[in-house]
């Protein structure tokens, strides 16, 4: 009788009442934008999950996590802005305010929407992979890789503003109509968009809490405890490290097409230091070493920035960073320890009271030492 | 190609190398004695700068007096960050840049709150505002005194760090921590003491940026990414950082000089992470740092 915390059917129970919840709101709210803003907290859920699977579980803090997700943004975006372009119009308005006269072979892929979609989630996949395979057999870790990710982010955020020709630069690109599927139009206002993040979001949430109860999480929890040690038994420790910073970088680039889905808007706004660093204070605040965890510190926190953020409007951050100071500093794995604690003291006292009972039972009591 | 302009662009890089090297000097103290990643640095350049500000609007101190005055200012500033917070953390590499990232937001927010999102703007004498012309090169005086006081801060950092007992208690810290502490060395004063030196460091480069460009709540964000990128080029030693700073400096103006800005800072970002591939433990690493 252990900490049901830690109990794996109790956590599928309260993923399972969690996702039954989410899955509930578009039956009972009906106002439109309401549901489009609960769905962006479910794009910002996927992007706390990330950080907390690659942070969390595989001890990678990446403070570059808006790398994928403003590519698969930007990806999504192109897809959507090729949608409204036809052979009477082939190219997007702002490419002919910067004097471009055809399409550029950059864009041309996206003129195709299933090409671009697979483009917009495999391009920050496979930058991942690459930079993570390159960096993490370097042996590149801890701080280090934290301060690379956020050069890179720099780098990322440097590049597209100053090409402003291929990329809109600082106005970004804002596709004129919602993204069309297979001859299906998602009104980013409608239930269907919140349906389309509420499944990407459960499926991403399965298939990170499977991997982490696999023996590959177990060997990337390992290293994120003791590299070294792993790495003398014999496990090639990059190899996981690339892999789980990859899957990681998945899930922030689909998160990135359904954001763009949403808000038919990206800009380098995305590749910004401080939303990546946002991204890692809901993980944190939320308990990076749990899914459910993190992605509940994203709503809290983007929910509670959209609804006081209107009331304390000037004292907003003020109020984030000392909550954030307070919690790395007192409950540096989040709320949710809270909560594992809490279950803790319950089963501990559980557990001291049945063997109490034992031992009134016992009829002869060992005498005091 | 025009071999004066191209000229103009090397000097240009000095001082872009002496503006990155100030800001980056505070850094390269607290991360390379500590091993704290101190993400407010660039709030701390920004605090120096509004303490400038208002040193000179509500009290008419001249503004070479400014810039003493907001060393102190910042370092006190520093001191109690370092005992309010930074030093329970000591032992927490990767929490430190999270706890230190939620003070550069309060920092920020709480500058807002008091001074509003206005830009602020500190005068500097006269004589600064004119340009210095070196034959066919010219470069504005401001950017000259910036370099003076770069200079003659890595000099004192060196006196400090290699002709003082001081200086030989914080290396032997660096070090290694334990061994300093039983030779009587007070670790936790060391840290106090650089952690403050290196915050007022910050101030005195604000103080300077100030003068440079407007006084903003947010400007400091501008400066911190690249402030770590010298210290971790550098490895975290004083020289290193200066090492750091210079080529990056004059790679950025040489670029700059073919392409154009932004694209420069492109390169070097990319051309900072390959060469970290390669010597992850940056250019002058320490014997026995810790990491």
């Amino acid at each position: 009788m252990g900490n049901i915390y830690h109990n794996k059917t109790a956590q599928w129970i309260v993923y399972a009442v969690f996702f039954a919840i989410l899955a509930v709101i578009p039956i009972k709210i009906d106002d439109s934008f309401l549901l489009n803003q609960l769905a962006t907290y479910g794009v910002y859920g996927m992007l706390a999950l990330s950080i907390s699977l690659c942070w969390g579980f595989g001890g990678i803090l990446n403070l570059g996590q808006g790398i994928a997700f403003g590519l698969g943004a930007y990806g999504m975006a192109m897809t959507m802005q090729m949608q409204s372009q036809d052979a009477s119009n082939p190219i997007p308005p702002f490419m002919l305010n910067n004097s471009l006269d055809h399409l550029p072979l950059l864009w041309q892929p996206f003129q195709n929407t299933t090409a671009g979609l697979i483009l917009s989630v495999a391009v920050p996949t496979l930058f991942c992979a690459v930079f993570g395979g390159i960096m993490f057999r370097a042996r590149v870790s801890g701080p280090f890789f934290a301060i690379m990710t956020l050069a890179m982010l720099s780098a990322f955020y440097t590049i597209i503003i100053d090409r402003q020709p291929y990329t809109g630069g600082v106005n970004g690109l804002t596709p004129p109509s919602a993204f069309q599927f297979a001859g299906v139009e998602v009104d980013p206002y409608s239930p269907t968009a919140y349906w389309v993040v509420f499944c990407f979001l459960m499926g991403a949430t399965v298939v990170a809490k499977l991997i982490t109860q696999s023996s590959f999480g177990l060997v990337t929890q390992a290293i994120r405890d003791d590299a070294e040690r792993v790495r003398f038994l014999g496990y090639s420790v990059a190899g996981y490290e690339t892999v789980i910073y990859t899957v990681a970088g998945l899930i922030a680039a689909i998160a990135g097409c359904c954001w763009v889905m949403l808000v038919q808007y990206v800009s380098p706004a995305q590749l910004d230091v401080s939303f990546s660093l946002s991204m890692v204070i809901w993980a944190a605040i939320g308990g990076r070493h749990s899914l459910l965890g993190s992605i509940f510190g994203a709503f809290i926190i983007q929910g509670a920035q959209s609804y006081l953020g209107d009331t304390f409007l000037a004292t907003w951050l003020l109020i984030l960073g000392g909550f954030f100071i307070i919690v790395v500093r007192f409950l540096p794995n989040g709320l949710a320890s809270l909560l594992e604690s809490g279950l803790g003291l319950l089963a501990a006292k559980r557990r001291s009271s049945s063997a109490a009972v034992e031992r009134n039972g016992d009829a002869n009591p060992m005498p005091a030492e | 190609m025009d071999l004066g302009s191209l000229l103009n662009a090397l000097i240009l890089g000095v001082s872009i190398a002496s503006i990155w090297l100030i800001a980056a000097l505070g850094l390269t103290i607290i991360y390379g004695t500590a091993g704290v990643i101190n993400m407010a640095h660039g709030e701390l350049i920004m605090l120096g700068a509004y303490s400038s500000y208002m040193l000179q609007f509500y009290l008419g101190l001249p503004y070479l007096l400014c810039i003493p005055a907001s060393f102190f200012i910042v370092a006190f500033v520093g001191l109690v960050l370092e005992r309010g917070l930074i030093r329970y953390l000591y032992n927490r590499p990767l929490d430190t840049l999270l706890a230190t990232y939620g003070v550069s937001l309060v920092l920020m927010q709480g500058v807002r709150l008091i001074f509003g999102s206005d830009p602020k703007y500190i005068a500097a004498p006269a004589a600064f505002s004119s340009n210095i012309s070196l034959g066919f090169a010219s470069i504005s005086t401001f950017r000259v005194v910036i370099l003076g006081v770069t200079a003659l801060l890595v000099f004192g950092l060196w006196l400090l760090f290699y002709k003082t007992r001081f200086g030989v208690q914080v290396r032997a810290v660096m070090q290694n921590k334990e061994m300093a502490a039983s030779f009587g060395i007070n670790s936790g004063r060391i840290y106090m003491l650089t952690f403050a030196l290196g915050a007022g460091l910050a101030g005195v480069a604000g103080s300077l940026f100030g003068v440079l460009a407007i006084v903003l709540p947010t400007m400091g964000a501008s400066y911190v990414v690249q402030a770590f990128l010298m210290v971790v080029v550098g490895g975290g030693s004083l020289a290193g950082s200066v090492a750091a700073s210079g080529a990056t400096g004059e790679l950025q103006s040489v670029l700059a000089f073919f392409t154009n800005d932004t694209f420069a800072r492109f390169i070097i970002f990319v051309l900072i992470v390959v060469f970290l591939r390669f010597r992850p433990q940056g250019l002058f690493a320490q014997a026995g740092a810790r990491r």
